[in-house]
This record gives structure tokens, sequence and C-alpha cells, in this order.
């Protein structure tokens, strides 16, 4: 490649970026935690953050609220995925799946105001059966059933290529080999699809806990997950020391669920 | 009794391809069947019609003598080694062989002394948890074999399934197969586009192109009296000529007339003969029956490839174990046995029939 | 056979459909004289011609833009050459702790980012206005750009640089000639998906941006807090038909080179 000197020259840019933009920021954010307000030293912010239920139940809420997201989505995206897999034209499937996610999202949020208002799109749904009319806004069904449609296309892709990426034959070999249509899904399709469900449960669970202006649009202006405490402690309140502690937590859960998501299973042995 | 056997099969895809033309074929038990042909001919499909990857368009499949045209492929006892051995790459070795019992939910107690023999007849002995990564592609064949094997299928099919290795492992893997074939006595199907393949392994050899079988019957038949000159080109190299029968055992090509042992044709019909580039002896121009001048010549390590032509400028392919002097006269020696005549069109039953009715005991047609 | 397809087909369209009603839902009822989203009024330009006049909107409709195109270049360079050198790295451990720096901002959630960041420019003394934000979009559309062009680096084939080298050219050229060309297509990817972050970040922008700066998500945002107003739904129309233009763009492009549908797609995604 080219030597040495311009090697170092390209480096230093970039080098720069990452102390300025990805380790201090970090640091930053993890000193905040841990001083008050007047820069001194403290574990006050973790100890009210565990001691107080508010907080607690939050936490407890975002998880619930994300396992939701990415449950509900997965349930609608891998048989999309698949289906994508077997039709014709599946380019054009895919660019169709792919294009509303170029729309800002402020706007979709923004649409869903309008379609579960009392008299929208859902409740004129909805009255055709003679339910309603229900209000959706500013409920949690609303939050959850908004955040997921954002992220259907962001959970068909992977699995979508992780399926491609499965050689055929493989399909065949297991019902050749007597498996039916529920035990070649269960035990070959499943898991060798498994590596694009966890890259797509890695790319929604995570931001799901943060979603704080689908929260504030949608969800009412209550503060119901991490990523809303953040927002509220940093713009509203100014307590950023609390605020900080709290998105400390939210790294934390964060590496949690990459190492479970990401782990390698292990295989037991077999004497014969 | 045929363990096997398609009638009248067709198979046209949606694009209007025609893969295969009224197939008709017998597979008896216990033998070892090879489908040879260039890509396209159809032997692949064949073989997905009698695993039920694809149902034909026409015609029927026949197992056992029963009709299982329309039944499920996990519902045949058929099973398949891929082309590329389709293992489970998410399973280790013996999860892999184990799959099909494991799916008929047998106790693991059962399962695991038949992976054990199963792993036994494929020599991979200690190999049960390895991951399939891990394994070269000799291997990967092998255990892509026990996998199918341990079903206890009838019949066990095999496309391509030595395309991927190296020319010497193959040439191990074919005694292999062949040897795995006679302990299990049960049919193999061989797909394969390579003729020496076909030709070492097999008890019987079905050559297709086209969608159509140009011949069938054992590699001796198949080589020495190919049916016309697709055939003839395909097993092997051959000298092909236009000639013309004078009368029953005396036939004319390259402007003389030879003796030969074919009979049972017109007097004067328009023929074409085929000689073996192995059976052509070189020796000196006088006591030849044909004079030709040497052109190139290549040294194969157990043969020279000598390329000459006659007089009447057709080409000559010789296999020699000694070289010859290049643009020199040579003389090219063959017994009337060593020329092969051809009829133009003529269908497989007609020409088992000619060859039955002159020829002697030294050949067993069936 | 032939019913399987139509079980895949009906699937799918009912994905599309749910993807793309609430969108033509917007679309719809920019056209319709109302105050709200429930009854279709009267058909209407009423709602553009606002937009069109709405001359903030349009100022921070080119700001926006402005900053997308500035910050994605900006990231391209860096991000590329921060490849080459991450590629170019002969230690093992090096790279893998580059690269995980590397991913830390894209698996970080926004409101991790954007806080963090308003941390930094506070403890700097940086004012939070157009600087700020580009800076911060800068920083978060690296990663993406080294992402896009480390793989095309895997697969260059060192043997062009060697014979580059052979026929007599110096390292500029055989950078300017021979990889940066290798690379392009990483580079036109990277680039792209560091304009579609931009333009498309809401999270980050408004834990950085101050009173003198918005974007048009910020914008939309504190609109949509106020309640519904027809001319966001107007707004939409013309980013639906600018998103289109820009795929066709891209379409037209990516398929011109190399013909690579499968790769294009997949670069498509944020």
């Amino acid at each position: 490649m080219t030597d040495k000197k311009t090697r170092t020259l390209f480096i230093v840019p970039y080098l720069l970026w990452i102390i300025l933009f990805v380790i201090l920021p970090m640091l930053l954010i993890l000193w905040y935690s841990l001083t008050d307000s007047s820069h001194h030293f403290t574990l006050n912010n973790f100890v009210q953050f565990f001691r107080n239920g508010i907080f607690l139940r939050m936490m407890l809420n975002s998880f619930w609220y994300a396992f939701l997201i990415t449950l509900v989505t997965l349930l609608i995206s891998y048989p999309a995925a698949y289906f994508l897999t077997r039709v014709k034209n599946s380019q054009i499937w895919l660019l169709l799946i792919i294009l509303p996610t170029w729309i800002n999202l402020l706007l979709k949020a923004y649409a869903f105001i309008g379609i579960f208002s009392n008299g929208g799109l859902f409740n004129q749904f909805l009255h055709l059966f003679g339910i309603g009319p229900v209000n959706f806004l500013f409920t949690d069904f609303a939050f959850i059933f908004v955040a997921t449609y954002i992220e259907i296309p962001f959970m068909i892709l992977p699995i979508y290529s992780a399926i491609k990426d499965i050689n055929p034959a493989v399909v065949q070999a297991s019902e050749d080999l007597g498996a039916s249509r529920w035990q070649t899904f269960k035990y070959i399709l499943w898991p060798l699809s498994w590596p694009g469900v966890e890259s797509g449960i890695q790319a929604i669970f995570i931001p799901s806990l943060s979603l704080f202006m689908l929260t504030r649009l949608i969800g009412g202006n209550r503060v119901i997950t991490l990523g809303t405490a953040i927002e509220e402690y940093f713009m509203t309140t100014m307590n950023w020391n609390m605020g900080a502690t709290i998105g400390v937590v939210l790294i934390f859960l964060m590496v949690v669920v990459m190492l479970i998501t990401g782990r390698k299973r292990r295989r037991k042995k077999v004497n014969l | 009794m045929n363990i096997i056997e398609l009638k009248h099969v067709n198979k046209r895809y949606d694009d209007g391809f025609v893969a295969l033309k009224d197939i008709n074929l017998k597979i008896e038990s216990g033998k070892f069947y090879s489908l040879l042909g260039p890509s396209g001919s159809g032997k692949s499909t064949i073989l997905r019609i009698i695993a039920g990857f694809s149902q034909p368009t026409e015609g029927r499949v026949f197992f056992a003598g029963k009709d299982i045209t329309d039944l499920d492929p996990a519902k045949r006892q058929i099973n398949t080694v891929f082309q590329n051995y389709a293992l489970f790459s998410h399973l280790n070795v013996f999860d892999n062989v184990a799959f099909g019992l494991k799916i008929k939910k047998r106790p693991l107690r059962e399962i695991k002394p038949i992976v054990k023999d199963a792993l036994k007849m494929v020599r991979l002995e200690g190999y049960a948890n390895r991951e399939i990564s891990e394994l070269s592609g000799g291997q990967q064949q092998r255990v892509a074999i026990a996998r199918a094997i341990v079903n206890e299928p009838k019949v066990l099919l095999l496309d391509e399934s030595l395309s991927a290795l190296d020319k010497r492992l193959r040439k191990e893997m074919q005694f292999e197969l062949r040897a795995i074939q006679k302990k299990l006595g049960i049919t193999f199907i061989f797909v394969t586009h390579d003729q020496e393949e076909a030709l070492s392994m097999s008890d019987e050899i079905f050559v297709l192109n086209n969608g159509r079988i140009e011949q069938n019957g054992s590699p001796i038949d198949i080589y020495d009296e190919p049916i016309n000159d697709f055939v003839a080109r395909f097993i092997g190299n051959s000298n092909i000529l236009p000639g013309r029968m004078i009368k029953d055992y005396e036939v004319e090509f390259a402007n003389q007339r030879f003796k030969c042992a074919d009979a049972g044709m017109k007097a004067n019909e328009k023929v074409e003969i085929v000689i073996r580039p192995e059976d052509l002896d070189i020796t000196s121009p006088e006591k030849g029956k044909l004079v030709v001048t040497a052109q190139t010549q290549l040294f194969l390590g157990d043969h020279f490839e000598i390329k000459a032509v006659d007089a009447d400028e057709n080409e000559w392919l010789i296999h020699s174990t000694n070289g010859c002097k290049l643009n020199q006269r040579i003389g090219l020696y063959f017994d009337p046995e060593d020329i092969h005549v051809m009829r133009l069109h003529e269908s497989q039953k007609d020409f088992n029939a000619r060859l039955e009715s002159y020829e002697d005991e030294e050949h067993d047609n069936d | 056979m032939k019913s399987k397809h139509f079980v895949a087909k009906f699937y799918l369209i009912f994905v599309l459909v749910v993807l793309y009603v609430p969108i033509f839902y917007l679309i719809y009822f920019s056209f319709s004289s109302g105050r709200n989203m429930n009854k279709f009024e009267h058909f209407t330009w009423m709602h553009y011609q606002t937009l069109f006049q709405d001359n903030r909107l349009l100022a921070i409709f080119l700001e926006t833009i402005l900053l997308a195109l500035l910050s994605s270049l900006i990231a391209t360079i860096v991000g590329t050459l921060g490849a080459i050198a991450i590629a170019g790295l002969q230690k093992k451990w090096q790279q893998k702790t580059l690269l995980a720096l590397n991913n830390v901002l894209i698996v970080s959630p926004d409101v991790i980012i954007g806080a963090s960041f308003l941390i930094f420019f506070t403890a700097l003394g940086i004012g939070l206005n157009f600087g700020s934000v580009l800076l911060s979009h800068i920083a978060f559309s690296i990663p993406i750009v080294v992402l896009m062009v480390l793989p095309r680096l895997k697969e260059l084939d060192y043997s062009l640089i060697d014979a580059a080298r052979d026929l007599g050219a110096n390292n500029y050229q055989v950078f300017s000639n021979v990889m940066i060309p290798a690379l392009m297509p990483g580079i036109f990817a990277g680039m792209f998906m560091a304009l579609t972050y931009s333009l498309d970040d809401f999270g980050v922008t408004f834990f950085v941006t101050g009173n003198g700066f918005s974007t048009l998500s910020v914008e939309i945002y504190s609109r949509a807090r106020q309640g519904i107003d027809l001319e966001i739904n107007a707004l939409s129309t013309v980013m639906f038909l600018f998103v289109l233009l820009l795929v066709g763009i891209y379409y037209f492009i990516t398929t011109r080179k190399g013909r690579k549908g499968r790769k294009m797609v997949g670069g498509l995604i944020k």
C-alpha cells in the first residue's frame, strides 16, 4: 500500500475524530454521572436511580416496550422476509419496502397523530365493525404500534439477506431426509437465518429504548422510557448529572443486550 | 423387479424450455447406474423427478411398482447426496448424520449406533463431534453420504457428487462409492458429466442428450458399440468418418474397403464408422492398412497423442505408447473388430435387435 | 406451487399497504381544505401556497440540505482515509480496537449520542448553532463511511497496486489512479448513507442545536407538537417526491455502473 508517512497522515483526522467524538463524550457522560451540579465526585446519582422506584419502573417499562416492539416487528417481518426470497422480482419488492424508511421519521409519526385521532382512519376502520370511537392517541398502544411500524423494514432486511444466503439445496436435503415443512423450518431455516434475526433484534431493540420523540408525539407527553427521561433531564429540568446517570445505565443495558444476543451457543458432545 | 420405472416422462418449464422428452427407463434393484450427459441434457432433471423435488409435466414415476409421481420427497424411500453436499452448516457431523433419524423421533440410544455404523461405512469414525467447516471437501462428501444412508433408502441418488473434488480424490472416491454400494446392496443412481467416472463405476449407463436417452447399456457396450456419433464423441475420443456399407462384414471409408465385424444393414447403405484412437497401431507405411502423415504429437505421460491426416484430408487421432517422427508417412493398422459401424438415426431397440441377430456369445446384451 | 406464490404476494402486499398507508394518508389530506386529517373537505392547493410562501421553512429546508451535503462530504473524506489507514494496520489488535471504537456511535442510541455531544460542546465552550450541528453530523456519519469502504478494501486486488507500481506509478498516482477508483462504489455508498443519515436525523440534532438554527426534522417535531397543521402534509408530499427523485438518481447511477442489483438495494438501507 502507500508508504508509512502518508498512512500516518491519513489516520490523523480519523484518530482525532475517535478521540474527540467517541472517547471524550463517553468519558464526559461518565464524569457527569459521577458528579453533582457543583462538580464534586458523588455516587449519589446512582443511589438515587436504584433507590427511587420511578426510575426502576421506567427501566422495566423501557425494556418491556422495547421487547414488545421487537417481538411484534419480528413476527410481522420474518414471514415477509421469507416470502421476499420466494417471489419473482424480489429486488423491486425490496425497494418498495425500503422506500418508506427514507421518509422522515417525524413525518411518519405525525401521520399517526391524524390516523389515531378520534375521527381518524383507525377509528373509521373500527367503525365499520361497530366499534369505537376509541381514543388511541397518547396511549402506550399507539406508541408500540408506531414504533413497530417504523422498525419493520429494518427487521425485514437483515432476515431477508440471511435467508437468501441459505443454499436452497439444504432445504431440499432436509425434506429428502423426511422432515416436514414445520420441521424443516424449526431445525434448518430458523437456525440458519438466526444471524439475520439477531442483527435485526440488535438494530431494533436498542433504538427502541430511546424513541423519545415518539413518546412525546404519540405516547402523550409522559415520561415512560429511559430515552424520554434523558431528554427530560437534559432539555427541560436541566439536571445533566441525573440525565447522564440514566444514560450510563442505558449504555450498560445496551452492552448486556449485545452480549446476550451475540453469544455463541456451545454444543454438547456425543460419545459413540 | 424394477425398483424405479419412468414411463413417458416429459418435463417442460414455464418459459417453454423442454428439459425431458419422453423418457422411459427402468432401474433394477441393487445396481449402480449412471446418468451421463453434458450440462443441460436433462440428467439432473431426471434425478430431481425421482427424488420428488420436481414433478414431470407428463408421465408417471413408479417405485417398486407403486405410482409415486405426486408423493412428497419426505415420504419416498429415496435419499439424495447433493451436488455441493448441502450439509447443515449449523450442525456438527453427528447431528447432520442423525438428522433423518431425529426427525423420525427415534430415541438417542437407537440413533447413536446407527450413526456410528454409517460413519464407519464412509471411513469417518471419530469425526462425530467435528464441525462441518472443519472438514475437507472429501470428508464433507462422506458426511453427505452417511447422512443419506442412515435412513436406509432403497435408492441413493448422487448428483454430480464428485465434481467438486480434485482429480486424485475423485479417483479415490470412485472406488469407495462402488465399495459402499456393494456393501449396502442398494441401488445407486449417479449423475455425472464425466464419462470416465461413469465408465469406471457403473453397471449400466444412460447417455443423455437434449432431454433424450441416446443409449443405455453396460460401460463396455457403450464404449465399444456407440449407437451414434454423439455417444461416440461423448464417450472418449473417437475418429468418426462417413462411410458406406458394401455388404455384410465389409465397409468402405477413406476411399478404401475394409473387413469389419458388423452386419445386418442394407447394401451400399450410408453409415458412419468409429475407430477409437487407442485401437490404431503405428507401423510402417507398407504394413499399414491406411497411410497417414503425422502432424502434431503430445506426450501425455502414459501415451502419446498424435494427430495425423490421410490423403483425403481426414484427421486421425492416435494414442500410441511409442512416439513417431513428425511430417513423415506412417502406416496405421487395426483389426476388423476395431471398426464400429453406426447406422444413421437407428433407434436403440433396432440397434439391439440387429446386434443380437448376428453376434455370437462373446457379447451378452440385455 | 401457484397457491404458495399467491400467499407470499398477498402477505407482502399487506405489509406494503401497512407501510404506505400513513404516507399516502398525509399526501391525501395535503389537498384538503379542512383543518384536520379526519374528513376530506374540498380539493385545494392552499397548503402548498402557504408552504412555498413560508420563508422560514424554506430557509430551514435549504439549510438542512446544505448541512447534509457538507457533513456527508467531510465525513466521506475522513472516513475513507480512516478506512485505508485501518486496513493498512499491521497488528490485528490495533485494527480490532479501532473498529470497536468506530462502531460505538453506530450502536449507540440517538439520545446518548445527543446528550454526550451536548456535554462535550458545552465543556469546550462551543456555541450551539450550525457549527455544532455540522460537527455532530460529521461525527456520526464517519463510522458508516468506514464500514462501507472497508469491505471494498478487503476485496481490493493488491496485484493491481503492484502492477501500477511495476508500471512506474508513484505513491500519489497509485492512490488516485488505482485505489480510489477501486474503492469508489464503497465511497459512493458511504457518502450516500451519510447524506440520508444527516437528512433524517432528529435525535442528535435536537440535543445539539440552539435557538439560531433548526433542521427540518426539528422543525416538524416542534410543529407537530402543536397539533395538526396541513402545511406539514404539503411538506410531506414535497419530501416524498424528493426522496423518489433521490432514489431514482441512485438507482440510475448504480445500475449503470456494474449492474450489481443486489448490492445496490442493500446499500439503500440506512
